[in-house]
């Protein structure tokens, strides 16, 4: 597996932690949504960053009481079609205005590269064979209709500004 | 009509260099056809019975007369000389090579067209009432909002892989022509109080195997609130909506299961949070938009010519054609023309490569140059000057486009079925053909009155059989096609689901079955009461004993 860098945020490294294991001092760790919601305040501290491993069934509501804990977060894709993730991630910045590292996991595919950066995602885990399809993805269209998380101005929006979209649209992928 | 930008333009060409690469990594066998599949049936690419089916959108059904011109010269070069006009405003090609795919496309992205978002998971074509900013009766032309929803929805970063395929259609006229009600979301143009124009926001409706009248959650929506409440809806809807068994995936199983009144609570909760966001486009876009459907330059004139009155009382067939196929528009003197593609005996929603380019010289030599296609599977030019009515009809039936039967009882609504689909169960076109072919009399079907027959090979109702006075939906009985009769569906503003009258019919029996409840119809009529309204008063019983006997 590689790691795609949508935003050119500085990726998490981080410890998948085990359901009967405690983080050590100072350690990334990342934890099911699950277990977080039962978690104290001793489990935050002690870990140095603390990611929650969200599954698509995961209820944005359950995100209230520990997002601000967050120091980054997993989304699962259990299939590329499971639009969940792009709500929840969505969700995240928006309604909980997280603003760390929102990675995706699972067999998203290439052609949806631009939809996963502008609903939020950072960075996103793809097999090796992957990559190279999922960087050309990332510089195919030069701009969208809908303003979006990845920091872009819509199409509609920019019509009506002097700059407009620029010469070679809002953005690029580092 | 709408024009492309620059940014249009580059989105349209962007996506056909990705569909060009896409393609290319399968003909080298890069992708599999399981890797490649979600890939063409995102720029509407099916695998159908005997070879790719390609589906072309026309955003809210309207087309310029050039672009009728390469959907012809697509007809001509890439495929075997025809397309199919469908029930929701699209053109299909049957016939394409995979390989010259993205030269399609590209072609169809130099006049402004494409095929994106005409199949998968996402907002589909956004359909509206085929005479729109031509008829009569509207409040508002839809279109505008129809574009801005198209511009919206166009490869959303969020809501490009919900639950299952998302439908919105707009009417801005009281008689619904766009069946808003059986579809995900309705949205039905109107005026409050105060005169301010908005919507009446209807969602939850739908065909398939479980018919579902949409209910309305929104009296008045003002316009600028438009995008941020749909944004809000399809949020709801994505988190919640079924992914687990597809045909319980659409949202009318969703609003189903919650209630309305709770789905209503969560997407105004929604909405109170976001409506402030910048996802409602600036005021100056809206105007910019509007601006491209201002009503054409149209002279007032009388509404009476006396040549079109000599030749209807001289012909009854143009008489015929001129009371079923034009309608009343909002400039006196002027008519909207419905071009049947029903022909009696033939294909619902097929055109020549010939007969499209005939309508584009038409459209530009009596209709402002545009063309509208409708969900009854028909084309229509929206802007006729009455004098020019006579002129017109004797060039169209030349062409074999002149059948006098909008609205009748032979102006059939029919799925591709088994002749063309991978998913039908029976055909479709046979029957359509042999019911048109039994009621081959102009004379007769006027008598009929209005009376919308729709048939599905199967029971994913791409035929509309749910929403048919008189519904046909094919079905497999044990490796024989069956038919069953369906009666008393609406699919305009007083919709109605249709209720299947009794045991299946094979493929003459049903042809059969019609006609006796045309019969029963005739005989229990009173006064001018259409077909409709005398089953709504009949009830079913009547027409039962005279199909099935009264054992």
């Amino acid at each position: 597996m590689v790691l795609i860098n949508l935003t050119g945020i500085q990726p998490t490294g981080y410890t998948l932690l085990a359901d009967d294991a405690q983080p050590k001092e100072g350690e990334n760790v990342a934890v099911s949504v699950e277990r977080l919601l039962g978690e104290n305040s001793s489990f935050f501290n002690t870990a140095g960053g603390v990611g929650a491993i969200i599954t698509t069934g995961t209820a944005f509501s359950d995100l209230d009481r520990i997002a601000d804990k967050l120091a980054f977060a997993v989304i699962e894709f259990p299939a590329f079609g499971d639009g969940r993730g792009f709500s929840l991630a969505v969700r995240l910045r928006k309604d909980f205005g997280f603003k760390g590292e929102i990675r995706a996991t699972g067999p998203v595919i290439p052609d949806q590269a631009l939809f996963l950066l502008r609903a939020g995602f950072d960075t996103v885990e793809v097999t090796t064979k992957r990559k190279q399809a999922f960087e050309a993805a990332l510089s195919r269209f030069p701009g969208f209709y809908q303003s979006d998380f990845g920091g872009q101005t819509s199409i509609a929006h920019a019509r009506h500004t002097v700059e407009g979209l620029g010469v070679e649209g809002h953005r690029k992928a580092s | 009509m709408y024009a492309y930008d620059t940014y249009d333009h580059a989105m349209v060409n962007a996506r056909v260099a990705e569909f060009r690469d896409q393609v290319d990594r399968r003909m080298k066998g890069e992708l599999t056809e399981e890797e490649f599949r979600p890939l063409r049936l995102m720029n509407g690419l099916y695998l159908q019975l005997h070879a790719y089916m390609l589906r072309v959108a026309i955003p809210y059904g309207t087309l310029s007369a050039d672009q009728m011109r390469k959907l012809a010269h697509v007809a001509r070069r890439y495929d075997k000389g025809y397309g199919h006009f469908t029930t929701r405003q699209n053109i299909q090609y049957n016939w394409p090579k995979l390989s010259e795919t993205p030269d399609i496309l590209q072609e169809l992205a130099d006049v402004e067209m494409h095929a994106i978002q005409t199949s998968g998971n996402c907002i589909r074509n956004v359909t509206t009432d085929q005479f729109a900013g031509a008829a009569a009766d509207e409040v508002a032309d839809p279109r505008p909002y129809a574009e801005l929803i198209r511009q919206w929805s166009t490869f959303h970063p969020e809501f490009s892989f919900l639950p299952r395929k998302f439908k919105i259609a707009i009417t801005g006229a009281a008689q619904d022509r766009a069946a808003v009600k059986w579809h995900d979301i309705g949205l039905v143009l109107k005026k409050n109080e105060t005169g301010e124009i908005g919507f009446e926001v209807l969602a939850g409706g739908g065909m398939g195997r479980t018919p579902v009248i949409a209910k309305s959650m929104r009296d008045f929506l003002p316009v600028p609130d438009m995008l941020s409440y749909l944004e809000a809806m399809l949020r709801v809807y994505n988190e919640q909506g079924r992914r687990d068994n597809k045909y319980k995936a659409r949202i009318k199983i969703l609003i189903d299961a919650m209630g309305i009144e709770e789905y209503t609570r969560q997407v105004n909760a929604e909405w109170e949070k976001i409506r402030h966001v910048p996802i409602d486009v600036p005021e100056k876009e809206v105007a910019r938009i509007k601006a491209f459907f201002a009503p054409p330059p149209l002279a007032v004139s009388a509404d009476d010519v006396a040549e079109v009155t000599e030749l209807a009382n001289a012909n009854f067939i143009f008489k015929a054609w001129l009371n079923n196929n034009a309608g009343a528009h909002k400039v006196p003197g002027h008519a909207h023309v419905t071009i049947s593609l029903k022909p009696h005996g033939g294909i619902p929603g097929d055109a020549s490569d010939a007969q499209m380019d005939l309508v584009a010289d038409l459209a530009d030599a009596y209709s402002q140059g545009e063309i509208r296609v409708s969900h009854e599977q028909n084309l229509i030019l929206p802007h006729v000057a009455k004098k020019d009515l006579p002129a017109l009809w004797a060039k169209l039936d030349e062409a074999g486009l002149g059948t006098a039967n909008a609205g009748l009882l032979t102006d059939i609504i029919a799925c591709p079925g088994l002749d063309y689909c991978a998913l039908a169960n029976t055909r479709s076109i046979p029957i359509a053909q042999s019911i048109t072919e039994r009621f081959d009399d102009l004379k007769r079907l006027m008598d009929i009155g209005p009376l919308k027959i729709k048939i599905s090979g199967c029971i994913n109702s791409c035929g509309h059989h749910h929403a048919g006075h008189i519904g046909i939906l094919g079905v497999d009985r044990r490796g024989d096609e069956n038919y069953q009769l369906l009666l008393g569906g609406s699919g305009a503003e007083d919709a109605s689901k249709a209720a299947i009258l009794g045991p299946g019919f094979n493929e003459v029996g049903i042809v059969d079955a019609v006609e006796k409840v045309v019969a029963v119809y005739l005989g229990e009529r009173e006064d001018e009461e259409s077909f409709l309204n005398a089953y709504r008063r009949l009830g079913p019983d009547v027409f039962k004993e005279a199909v099935y006997g009264t054992d």
